[in-house]
């Protein structure tokens, strides 16, 4: 088996308030291989956080398949095994700590998951530090700031060793500070201990730090590919109602003033190359 | 006409451990027709500061005028002082609580006093400016709309006021570009329009670089740094550094560009000056 | 101190109370309960006030803390004294017009206001030297036996957990959306009573909804992290009998055996 998340012909339909069948998802095929970082992009309402729901068995497909290590998510049997290897963290820190002290927080998954306890404590205590969170353990969670939040949101689901972990938007509601904090610890996980991640994300700074970059619009993927696959194609961001890397847009409206410039600039150094023959 | 800070401090519970100096000695004029931007890290003061403008918060030291008149005095003026200034907080749609878009939007002009024909009208013209048609949503109820629409539902509620001077505190969190592009250039029609102040409070130098004129830097509950929006980033950039403040990414970019020997001219914030300086430096037309 | 409100009464300490497993103070403190009802004589009460100072030094609390704990109920403590002093039956003392003041009454209000201090004090004692946590993991703990015919201890113990959880954070929402409606002229303070219920909507409208939205992420997140319950569900801190709650236990047997022989062993004492 070459991909820990595999869609085939995806499709979700809810009702909505109106009693109108509503398609969230529309015929997605998608695969992930493991440890890969890949980004899903798109504005609200495009469909990429209910995509990123069946990933862990929160929603199921009405029609299609969605594998997770070969696990057919739709079977309840294997609901448990395939929440515990993908996780995941929500946009606001607040609404997903359940406890009133850190640790306690962070051990939430493993006694749901019966682990015995004198087992416990060395994973929550490994989960901590896998986020940097050590020295808070004791703290109650409303006490620290939106990323230290996050970052135990995260402990919380690293505590369940899990190969996979989505991220819902999970820098919306934070500051630049938390931000930073947020995405180094994201980068840090997928590259040292080799967990794949999903990124959902509208950011397009935070997007192009992953391998492969997914955009969605109406339930549907638009484009696949990498980062500079994708970014470069400025008109195509704007339609979306997303946005490209600064780099790229100015080589775009450039390049439409008659200037020809390499394809596919999204940064700085890339900009600076095709502008000044010096370099 | 203006907003008058004069000398104000402000502790956080004083006489407890928990004892914070939010602002220190703050003193800063803000006029009618300007568009003022305030930036700082989270715990710089910049929001405290802000919610002593419209007396939501009593200085510990000092007082603000508006148009003359002490907000946190008693009285039929100061409570019209305080209704000149607007408040847009942070995530606006959480406070919506009325049953359809319209009475939501009426509950501030009412509060007023107005008379319901000048609230129907104000009700009216605040919908129009956050691109919300009447006959469509001013008898849905709020919580059916979708989040950017929410949004502008609440931000209309505080323009239904018609408030001399509009704070925003992030108005913009949370959104995709679409739907933040969309609540900026509504914001700047008002603006225009009704040629009144703007105070926006941002993490984001791309939007204060894009739209105030004016910025106010905090730090440590202090007023840091005060002047032209292009003045600031060229002249300070150090400081700014200090305070752990960032600069435009069009800024960071032509730097860049200029250490690899192209020789851009002239004050580049934003990405339009900066194609336009590029095409310059390159002998370009047509940018 | 909104933002404190979570420790609630609770005075971290190290001290030999502190220590002692919850579940071993909860019952404690339920038969000290029972033992202010049996209690009769003047030097039962005697022994149980010295009781109550013994085991507040060993938790070297600070006595103001004590004191402060009766404050709330002392209006009540009052009443209690004066309603059974006008009251009481028996051999008058002292009379003016209606009111009758009698031996008995004096005794009787005397022991009943020593009786609703005795509970304060014993209560605030738990309290003071129990985190709101530790005290949701012992009654957790000691409801557990109880669940075959229908108590539901985990339940009620997670929805203890979660309300300690976010009850800072819901009063920090108040104080926004209070803040949000004051800078739209809403007016919390002015107008008669059913005016300024109508006046709270704007605040507790919003409240609701974000409460529910809050719930239902909540939840989900619970969910995504495998929780299905209390069933085959472990714990991180598993609370553990040590030989500090033996002597505990002694203690409090030698306390309630003392007073029942007061009681029922003979009248040489009573009044």
């Amino acid at each position: 088996m070459d991909s820990i998340i595999s869609v085939q012909n995806l499709t979700h339909t809810y009702t909505d308030g109106q009693n109108n069948s509503v398609k969230a998802l529309d015929g997605i095929n998608l695969s992930i291989a493991p440890g890969e970082f890949v980004a899903i992009i798109g504005t609200n309402g495009s469909g990429k956080s209910t995509l990123a729901r069946h990933f862990n068995a929160l929603l199921t497909p009405t029609e299609g398949i969605c594998l997770v290590n070969g696990l057919d998510t739709s079977k309840e049997e294997n609901m448990w095994q395939v929440r515990q290897t993908v996780g995941m963290v929500f946009q606001n820190p607040d609404n997903q700590i359940v406890a009133a002290i850190v640790e306690e927080d962070v051990a939430f998954g493993l006694e749901n998951i019966g682990v015995p306890s004198e087992q416990i404590r060395p994973r929550v205590e490994a989960a901590l530090a896998a986020v940097n969170m050590s020295a808070y353990a004791q703290q109650a969670p409303h006490r620290l700031s939106g990323g230290q939040k996050q970052r135990i949101a995260i402990a919380g689901v690293m505590a369940l060793e899990p190969k996979c972990i989505v991220f819902d938007e999970p820098t919306a509601m934070l500051d630049p500070k938390g931000r930073k904090e947020i995405v180094s610890t994201v980068v840090k996980l997928n590259k040292e201990k080799h967990i794949t991640i999903v990124y959902i994300t509208h950011k397009m700074e935070e997007a192009i730090l992953a391998d492969r970059i997914v955009a969605m619009e109406k339930g549907k993927i638009v484009m696949m590919g990498t980062p500079a696959e994708v970014f470069s194609q400025v008109e195509l961001m704007n339609k979306l109602g997303l946005e490209a890397p600064l780099a790229a847009e100015v080589a775009f409206h450039l390049n439409k003033a008659g200037h020809k410039l390499p394809a596919n600039i999204i940064t700085h150094k890339e900009l600076c190359k095709a502008l000044c023959p010096s370099m | 006409m203006s907003i008058d800070v004069k000398n104000i401090s402000y502790t956080y519970m004083a006489k407890t451990p928990f004892e914070c100096q939010a602002l220190d000695q703050v003193s800063v004029t803000i006029n009618k027709g300007e568009f003022v931007a305030i930036i700082g890290h989270t715990g710089s003061g910049k929001s405290t500061l802000a919610e002593h403008l419209n007396g939501l918060l009593h200085p510990t030291t000092g007082a603000v005028y508006v148009d003359g008149i002490d907000v946190n005095g008693k009285g039929a003026d100061a409570k019209k002082a305080r209704h000149q200034v607007g408040m847009v907080f942070q995530y606006p749609e959480h406070q919506l609580f009325a049953e359809t878009v319209y009475e939501d939007i009426a509950f501030g002009p009412r509060n007023s006093g107005k008379d319901p024909d000048t609230v129907d009208a104000a009700v009216r013209s605040a919908m129009e400016f956050v691109n919300l048609d009447f006959a469509t949503f001013a008898q849905r109820s709020p919580f059916a709309l979708s989040g950017g629409q929410m949004r502008r539902v609440a931000i209309a509620g505080v323009v239904a006021m018609e408030p001399d001077y509009l704070i925003m505190d992030e108005p913009s969190a949370g959104l995709d570009p679409r739907s933040r592009n969309m609540i900026f250039a509504q914001l700047m029609t008002i603006f225009k329009k009704r040629k009144m102040a703007v105070i926006l409070i941002t993490h984001s130098m791309e939007e204060a670089a894009l739209y105030a004129d004016r910025l106010l830097v905090m730090s440590g509950g202090k007023l840091c740094i005060d002047g032209k929006t292009s003045d600031v980033f060229i002249n300070d950039e150090k400081t700014l550094e200090k305070l752990a403040v960032d600069v435009p990414e069009s800024f960071k970019l032509a730097e860049e560009l200029q250490q690899q020997g192209l020789p851009l001219k002239g004050a580049i914030l934003t990405e339009a000056q900066l194609v336009k300086a590029i095409a310059k430096a390159k002998g370009w037309s047509g940018c | 101190m909104l933002n404190d409100i979570t420790l609630g009464q609770y005075y971290p300490g190290n001290s030999f109370l502190h220590k002692l497993d919850p579940r071993t103070k909860i019952l404690a403190t339920f038969f000290f309960m029972a033992a202010v009802f049996i209690a009769e004589s003047a030097l039962s009460y005697g022994i149980l006030l010295a009781f109550v100072f013994i085991v507040a030094f060993m938790a070297k609390l600070p006595w103001k803390m004590l004191l402060k704990s009766i404050k709330p109920l002392w209006v009540i403590i009052i009443l209690t004294l004066g309603i059974h002093i006008f009251t009481g039956q028996g051999e008058p003392l002292w009379q003016w017009k209606m009111f009758t003041v009698t031996r008995e009454g004096i005794v009787l209000g005397v022991k009943m206001s020593l009786r609703l201090i005795l509970l304060l004090l014993i209560s605030s004692l738990l309290t003071f030297t129990t985190s709101p946590i530790v005290l949701t993991d012992g009654i957790e703990s000691l409801l557990t036996p109880f669940k075959k015919i229908g108590v539901p201890a985990h339940e009620l113990a997670m929805m203890m957990t979660i309300a300690l959880r976010f009850i800072p954070t819901l009063l920090e929402e108040t104080d926004r959306i209070m803040k949000a409606q004051s800078a739209r002229g809403a007016d919390f303070s002015s107008g008669n009573l059913i005016q300024r219920a109508k006046n709270m909507l704007p605040i507790l409208i919003p409240l609701f909804i974000s409460s529910f939205r809050r719930a239902d992420e909540l939840a989900m997140a619970m969910e995504a992290r495998c929780y299905r319950g209390g069933k085959g569900r472990t714990r991180m801190h598993q609370l553990v009998y040590g030989s500090r709650d033996g002597v505990a236990a002694c203690g409090m047997a030698v306390l309630i055996l003392v007073l029942c022989i007061l009681k029922w062993g003979g009248t040489l004492w009573a009044i």
